[in-house]
C-alpha cells in the first residue's frame, strides 16, 4: 500500500514537470504584455522599456525560465507583477477558499446523486428514470453564471435570506462567513448533481447487467439486498473516479462562481491573472491546480478498493 | 466662514447618525497598490486621489489650477514656476505641509527606485526635465525646467501621475520600503483586505480649498463629511445591479444598458455625465485593403452616427467625430463638423476605390466598462448594408492591446482614455509609425502643428491649429472618433452631494442620510 | 416486433426536431438573423417577433433557428475530435504499456489538470478567434478524458480470455483491438461524449461571460445565451430560449446515447 502510494506520487512529479513548462510556454505563446497592460494607451515606448526590465521581462526566454524554475526548486514561486505579493501564501490562501466550496458541494452533491442515479438504473426506462434523467440533464444545461444569479436574486434579494454582495472569511466570523457560502455552494450542488446522478445511473446500469447480480436475484435475494450488497457498492467505483476528476476539474472552472458571488477564490485569481497576463501568479495558480489534481486523484486511487471489493491495490 | 460655522454646528445635530455610517460602493477591480502613480491604474489613482494631493489639480473643465498651493507664477523666460503654498494644510498624521515636504516627496517620485509611472515625463527623455526643484522657505517651492513647456503644470496634474502627490515622510518605513499613504487629502487610508475591499476614513483636520462647499474637479471644496467609506470589489455588473437593489451598496457605476432599468428603482437614482474618454474606430493606414484612402471615406460614409452612439451608449451619448470632447474649451463650431452619413456616396467611393468584396476584420474586446463590442456589432451591420465585407473578431483585452501597440489590425473598436489638453488629445494617436507602430495617424505636416501646440499657451493661435488638425483627421479618416464615453453612477436616494465627474468617484462633499 | 424503448422513442424525437430545425435554419429564417432594428430593441414575444427580439432589435427566433445549425455542428464536431483523439491516444497506451504509456499518461495528466480556460485561450491565440479555434481548443481539452477512460478499460480487458483467445488464434493485434477491445469502450464513452456535446454548447458560454467573447460570425446558442444574462430583469426571454433549446438537445442526446448504447454494448446483446 505504502509502495504503491510511493510510486504514484513518483509518477506524478513528470506531470508536474511537463504542467510547470507547457504553463510557462503556453501563456508567453499568447499575445499581450503585462507592461504595456499596465500602463494602457497611455504607454510611451520608454515607459514600457523601463517597466519591462524592471519586471525582468526583457530577458531571453529561456533565461526567465531558468530564473523561475531555480527559484522554484528551492520554493520561492517569485511575486505577483501586479500586486507585488509573494505567489506562495497568496495562491494558498485563496486556495483553502475555493476548496472548501468545492468540497462542500461535491460532497453534497454525491449524497443526493448517487443513491438517485442507482434507483434511476434500477427502475431503468420506468418514468421515474425518465424524470430523474430529465432533471439531471436540466441541471446540466445551465450554465453556473445563470444558476447563480437565479439564486441570487430569488434568496438575496426577493426573499433577502442571504447576503447579496461581500464575503466573510470563516476564520474571521465562522456564522456570517457561512453565510456568504451557502449560495456559491448550492449552485455547484445542484450542477454536480447533474454530473453525478448521470454517472452514477450509467455505472449501475453496467453492474446490473453482470452475471452475478442475476446469481444474487436468482438466489432468492430481496431487490433491496441485490440493489445494496451488489449493485450500489460495485457502482460506486467509477463514480468515485468521477468525483476525482469533478474534484480536479472544479478548482479550475469555479471562477464563474467565484464571480458571480464575490467571492475571492482561486479560480477568479487564475481568471484575473490570465487577462492581466501576470505571468507568475498564473504559473503559480496551474501548479498548485495540478498538485491537487493528482493529490485527489493519488486519494482516490487509494480509496478506491474500500468501495470496489473487486479492485485491490496493487 | 459662516459657512464654516455653520456647517460645524449642524454636524452633531444631523450627522451624527449619518457620520457613523459607512458608505458602501462598489468597484470593479481591486487597486493595484497603495503607492499613488506607482503601480496603478485608473481605480489605484482614484483610490490615491481622495487621499493625497498634488500642488496644482484638475477643475472641472480639465483646466489646471492650483491645490497645494495657493498661487503659482511663471517667470517670464517661462522656465521657472514658483508655487506658494496654501496655509494651516496638515497631513494625516498632524504634521503641518511645509515646503520641505514638497521637496522630500518630489525627489523620492524622481528616484528611479520609487518607480514612478510618470518619470521619463519629467526627466528629460520625453522633452520637459525638471532641473532643481527647491524650499527657499516653509510656503515656497520653487521648480526649474530646462526649456519653456506649456504642458507641465498639465503632466503635474495628471491624475495617472497621482497628481505627484505630496506625502509625508512617514509614508515610507525606516529601511525605505512604502508603507501606506499618509498625504494631505480629505480621506485617510484606511484597510486593504485584498481581493475583497478597501476603505479610507475621513480626515478630520482636513483643510478644504475654499468654493462654498461646491466641488470643481480636484480644486474646489472637499469637505469629508462621510465617517467612513469602504470600497467593495464586485465584479459581475448583475451582481451589482442585486447589490444597489438590495442596499448592500449605495453607489457603484452601472453598464449604460441597466441605466433604465435602474432608474425604475424607488430607492435609487442615476446621475450620468460626459466625460473626456473617445470611443473610436482605428483603421489600420498602412493595410492592403484599408489603406486606401477612398476606402477609409467609404466607411466613414457608410456609418450612421446616430444609431451608433445611441445603441452602443443606450442612448445616453452624443456623437462626436472630433478628438476634442465637448465639454473642453477646445469645443467649438469647426469641431462639430464630423462624417456625413450618406450611403449612395458610400458606393460610389467604393466603386472608386476598386472594392472587391475583400475581408475587413474589426478587433473588439468585451470588457464590460467599454461598448467595444456593442460598438462593433452596430458598425459591422452598417457596413454589410453598404456592400463592405465587415467581420468582428472578439478577442481579450490584452491581445487587442498587443495588436494595437504593434499596429496589427485592420479595423478596431478602440477607446482613448481622456485627455484634457488638445496637444495631447492629438498627440495620442498621431505620430510616426515607423518608430512607434501603435500610432495611428503618421503625417508630418500635422505632426508639425501639434509641437507647435504643445509649445505655445496663446488661446486663439492654439485653437487655430485645433480646427486645422481636426479639418485633416476628418478629411484623411486614420480613425473615426465616434463618441465621448458617459459616467453612468447609479445611488442610493438618501445619499446626495455626488457628482460623477471623469469617472472618478469624488466621495467628498458627498453625505448620507438615515 | 417490440417498440423501441421509451428513451429511444422521446430522445430519437427531440433530435430529430433538432436536426430539421438546424437545416430549416440553414437556409431559410424568418428574419435576417444578423439585421439590427434600432426601433424594436428587447421586444417581447409578439406576432411580429415570436420569440421577441434582443438588445440590438434582432429576432430572437431567426437567431434560434439560424444557430442551431452553427451549436450543433460545432458541438459535433468538437465531440468527434475529443473522441478520435482520446481514444487513439488511450488504445495505444494501454495497449504498449510500458515507457510508453508512462510519458503518454503523464502529458495526458498534465492536459486533464490545466483549467480548459487558459488552454482555449493560448489555443485561440495560435489558432485565431473563430469557430474552428473553439472546436480545436474545446477538443483538445476534453480528449484526455477520452483517453483516460479508454486506457482504463482496455488494461482491464488486455489480459482477459477472449484477448488472449484471439491472440491464440492468429489475430493480428489491429484486429483485437478493432474486433474484442474497441467495442467495449463504447458504452463507458457514450456516457462521456453525451456530456461532452452538453458541455461544449455550454463551454462557449462560460468563456464568453469570463470575458473571452469568441463568437463565430453566426449566433449561437452559447453566445446568446451568455449575452442575455445582463438582460435578466428586462428580457427573460432572451435567456430562456436558447437556454431551453440547449436543454431539450441534450436531453434527447442523453435519451438517444442510452438506447445506442444498449444497442452497441456487446455484453447487453441477447439480455433483458
Amino acid at each position: 500500500m505504502l509502495r504503491f502510494a510511493l510510486t504514484r506520487v513518483a509518477m506524478a512529479l513528470p506531470t508536474l514537470l511537463i504542467v510547470a513548462i507547457s504553463v510557462f510556454v503556453l501563456i508567453r505563446l499568447i499575445p499581450g504584455d503585462p507592461a504595456s497592460l499596465m500602463l494602457g494607451d497611455l504607454a510611451t515606448p520608454a515607459s514600457i522599456a523601463d517597466l519591462r526590465a524592471r519586471l525582468g521581462l526583457d530577458q531571453s526566454l529561456p533565461v526567465q525560465f531558468g530564473i523561475w524554475f531555480g527559484n522554484l526548486l528551492r520554493g520561492d514561486l517569485g511575486i505577483s507583477i501586479n500586486t507585488q505579493q509573494p505567489i506562495l501564501p497568496l495562491v494558498l490562501s485563496r486556495f483553502w477558499i475555493s476548496a472548501q466550496i468545492v468540497l462542500v458541494a461535491v460532497f453534497l452533491a454525491s449524497l443526493v446523486a448517487v443513491p438517485a442515479g442507482v434507483i434511476a438504473a434500477w427502475r431503468q426506462d420506468s418514468q421515474l428514470d425518465l424524470a430523474l434523467v430529465a432533471l439531471a440533464t436540466l441541471l446540466l444545461s445551465i450554465p453556473t453564471f445563470w444558476l447563480g444569479l437565479l439564486l441570487l436574486l430569488f434568496f438575496g434579494l426577493k426573499l433577502g435570506w442571504l447576503p447579496v454582495v461581500g464575503y466573510v472569511s470563516l476564520g474571521d466570523d465562522p456564522w456570517r462567513g457561512a453565510l456568504y457560502l451557502i449560495m456559491p455552494i448550492l449552485t455547484l450542488f445542484l450542477h454536480e448533481i447533474g454530473v453525478l446522478l448521470r454517472m452514477a445511473r450509467a455505472s449501475t446500469l453496467e453492474v446490473l447487467r453482470l452475471d452475478y447480480i442475476t446469481h444474487a436475484r436468482a438466489k432468492g435475494l430481496s431487490e433491496m439486498a441485490v440493489l445494496w450488497r451488489h449493485a450500489f457498492k460495485n457502482a460506486f467505483g467509477p463514480t468515485w473516479t468521477l468525483i476525482g476528476l469533478v474534484l480536479g476539474n472544479l478548482l479550475g472552472g469555479i471562477a464563474v462562481v467565484e464571480t458571480v458571488f464575490t467571492i475571492p477564490g482561486l479560480g477568479r485569481l487564475l481568471v484575473d491573472a490570465i487577462f492581466a497576463r501576470d505571468y507568475p501568479v498564473i504559473q503559480g495558480c496551474m501548479l498548485l491546480v495540478a498538485f491537487t489534481y493528482v493529490l485527489v486523484n493519488l486519494v482516490i486511487d487509494l480509496c478506491y478498493p474500500i468501495f470496489d471489493p473487486r479492485v485491490t491495490a496493487q | 466662514m459662516n459657512r464654516l460655522l455653520a456647517s460645524a454646528c449642524l454636524l452633531p445635530l444631523l450627522a451624527s447618525p449619518a457620520l457613523a455610517q459607512t458608505l458602501t460602493v462598489a468597484v470593479a477591480a481591486d487597486v493595484r497598490s497603495i503607492n499613488p502613480g506607482v503601480n496603478r491604474d485608473d481605480n489605484t489613482d482614484d483610490f490615491a486621489l481622495q487621499i493625497v494631493e498634488g500642488l496644482v489639480g484638475y477643475d472641472e473643465g480639465g483646466i489646471v489650477q492650483p491645490l497645494l498651493a495657493s498661487k503659482v507664477e511663471t517667470s517670464q523666460d517661462g522656465k521657472t514656476y514658483t508655487f506658494t503654498l496654501r496655509e494651516g494644510v496638515k497631513f494625516h498624521n498632524g504634521a503641518e505641509l511645509t515646503a520641505a515636504d514638497v521637496v522630500w516627496s518630489w525627489n523620492r517620485y524622481m528616484d528611479p527606485k520609487t518607480d514612478w509611472r510618470c518619470l521619463s515625463e519629467f526627466d528629460g527623455r520625453g522633452g520637459l526635465k525638471v532641473e532643481a526643484v527647491e524650499a527657499p522657505d516653509a510656503r515656497t517651492v520653487v521648480m526649474k525646467i530646462n526649456q519653456p513647456n506649456a504642458l507641465f503644470l498639465d503632466s503635474l496634474a495628471r491624475t495617472d501621475c497621482a497628481m505627484a502627490g505630496v506625502t509625508h515622510r512617514d509614508s515610507v518605513k525606516a529601511d525605505g520600503s512604502w508603507d501606506k499613504p499618509i498625504g494631505t487629502g480629505p480621506f485617510k487610508f484606511g484597510e486593504w483586505k485584498r481581493a475583497e475591499y478597501f476603505t479610507m476614513t475621513a480626515f478630520d483636520g482636513y483643510v478644504s480649498p475654499k468654493n462654498d462647499g461646491k466641488p470643481d474637479g480636484y480644486v474646489g471644496s472637499k469637505r469629508p463629511l462621510l465617517k467612513e467609506v469602504k470600497f467593495l470589489i464586485v465584479k459581475d455588473p448583475a451582481t451589482v445591479k442585486a447589490g444597489l437593489t438590495s442596499g448592500a451598496i449605495q453607489l457603484s457605476e452601472v453598464l449604460a444598458s441597466d441605466v433604465e432599468e435602474i432608474r425604475k428603482i424607488p430607492s435609487l437614482a442615476v446621475a450620468t455625465a460626459p466625460t473626456a474618454t473617445r470611443h473610436v474606430l482605428l483603421i489600420q493606414t498602412r493595410d492592403a485593403v484599408t489603406g486606401n484612402l477612398k476606402l477609409r471615406k467609404a466607411i466613414a460614409a457608410a456609418l450612421d452616427m446616430e444609431e451608433i452612439v445611441a445603441t452602443a451608449s443606450n442612448g445616453l451619448g452624443k456623437p462626436n467625430n472630433s478628438p476634442i470632447y465637448t465639454r473642453s474649451a477646445y469645443f467649438g463650431e469647426a469641431q462639430k463638423q464630423g462624417h456625413r452619413y450618406d450611403p449612395a456616396a458610400a458606393k460610389k467611393l467604393l466603386a472608386e476605390a476598386g472594392y472587391k468584396g475583400e475581408k475587413i476584420t474589426i478587433l473588439a474586446n468585451k470588457r464590460p466598462t467599454v461598448p467595444s463590442f456593442p460598438a462593433a456589432v452596430v458598425v459591422q451591420a452598417m457596413l454589410q448594408a453598404a456592400g463592405i465585407n465587415a467581420e468582428i473578431e472578439v478577442i481579450d483585452w490584452a491581445t487587442q492591446l498587443d495588436r494595437y501597440n504593434k499596429g496589427n489590425y485592420q479595423m478596431q473598436s478602440f477607446s482613448f482614455s481622456a485627455r484634457f489638453d488638445p496637444a495631447l488629445a492629438f498627440e495620442q494617436f498621431a505620430g510616426p509609425k515607423d518608430k512607434q507602430p501603435r500610432k495611428i495617424w503618421d503625417n508630418p505636416e500635422a505632426q508639425a502643428k501639434i509641437d507647435r501646440l504643445t509649445a505655445i499657451a496663446d488661446k486663439a493661435e492654439r485653437q487655430k491649429l485645433v480646427d486645422e488638425l481636426h479639418k485633416a483627421v476628418i478629411d484623411e479618416v486614420p480613425l473615426i472618433f465616434m463618441y465621448n464615453g458617459v459616467d453612468a453612477i447609479a445611488h442610493s436616494k438618501s445619499l446626495s452631494g455626488f457628482q460623477p465627474w471623469q469617472s472618478k468617484l469624488r466621495m467628498w462633499e458627498v453625505t448620507l442620510a438615515k | 416486433m417490440r417498440l423501441p424503448p421509451l428513451n429511444a422513442l422521446i430522445g430519437g424525437g427531440l433530435i430529430g426536431t433538432l436536426c430539421v430545425v438546424a437545416a430549416v435554419g440553414a437556409v431559410w429564417t424568418p428574419y435576417d438573423p444578423l439585421r439590427l432594428s434600432f426601433r424594436h430593441k428587447l421586444a417581447p414575444p409578439s406576432q411580429l417577433h415570436w420569440l421577441g427580439t434582443d438588445e440590438f432589435g434582432r429576432d430572437v427566433l431567426s437567431r434560434l433557428m439560424a444557430g442551431a445549425a452553427t451549436s450543433v455542428w460545432i458541438s459535433i464536431l468538437t465531440v468527434t475530435l475529443a473522441v478520435l483523439l482520446g481514444t487513439l491516444i488511450g488504445l495505444f497506451s494501454g495497449y504498449i504499456r510500458g515507457w510508453f504509456d508512462r510519458i503518454v499518461m503523464a502529458f495526458n495528466d498534465a492536459l486533464l489538470a490545466f483549467p480548459g480556460i487558459l488552454l482555449a485561450l493560448g489555443l485561440l491565440a495560435v489558432v485565431g478567434a473563430n469557430k474552428y479555434g473553439i472546436i480545436l481548443a474545446l477538443g483538445i481539452a476534453y480528449a484526455p478524458s477520452v483517453a483516460r477512460i479508454v486506457r482504463g478499460t482496455v488494461l482491464s480487458l488486455r489480459e482477459k480470455e477472449f484477448i488472449a483467445a484471439s491472440r491464440v488464434m492468429g489475430n493480428s493485434e489491429g484486429y483485437t483491438m478493432a474486433r474484442h477491445i474497441l467495442p467495449n469502450c463504447i458504452a463507458p464513452l457514450t456516457v462521456l461524449a453525451t456530456s461532452m456535446f452538453g458541455y461544449v454548447l455550454l463551454a462557449e458560454s462560460s468563456l464568453s461571460f469570463l470575458g473571452l467573447g469568441v463568437p463565430p460570425p453566426a449566433p449561437t446558442w452559447g453566445n446568446m445565451l451568455a449575452g442575455s444574462r445582463a438582460y435578466i430583469g428586462q428580457a427573460m426571454w432572451l435567456g430562456i430560449f436558447p437556454g431551453l433549446c440547449i436543454s431539450l438537445t441534450l436531453l434527447g442526446i442523453n435519451l438517444l446515447g442510452d438506447a445506442v448504447r444498449d444497442r452497441l454494448d456487446p455484453r447487453m446483446r441477447g439480455s433483458r
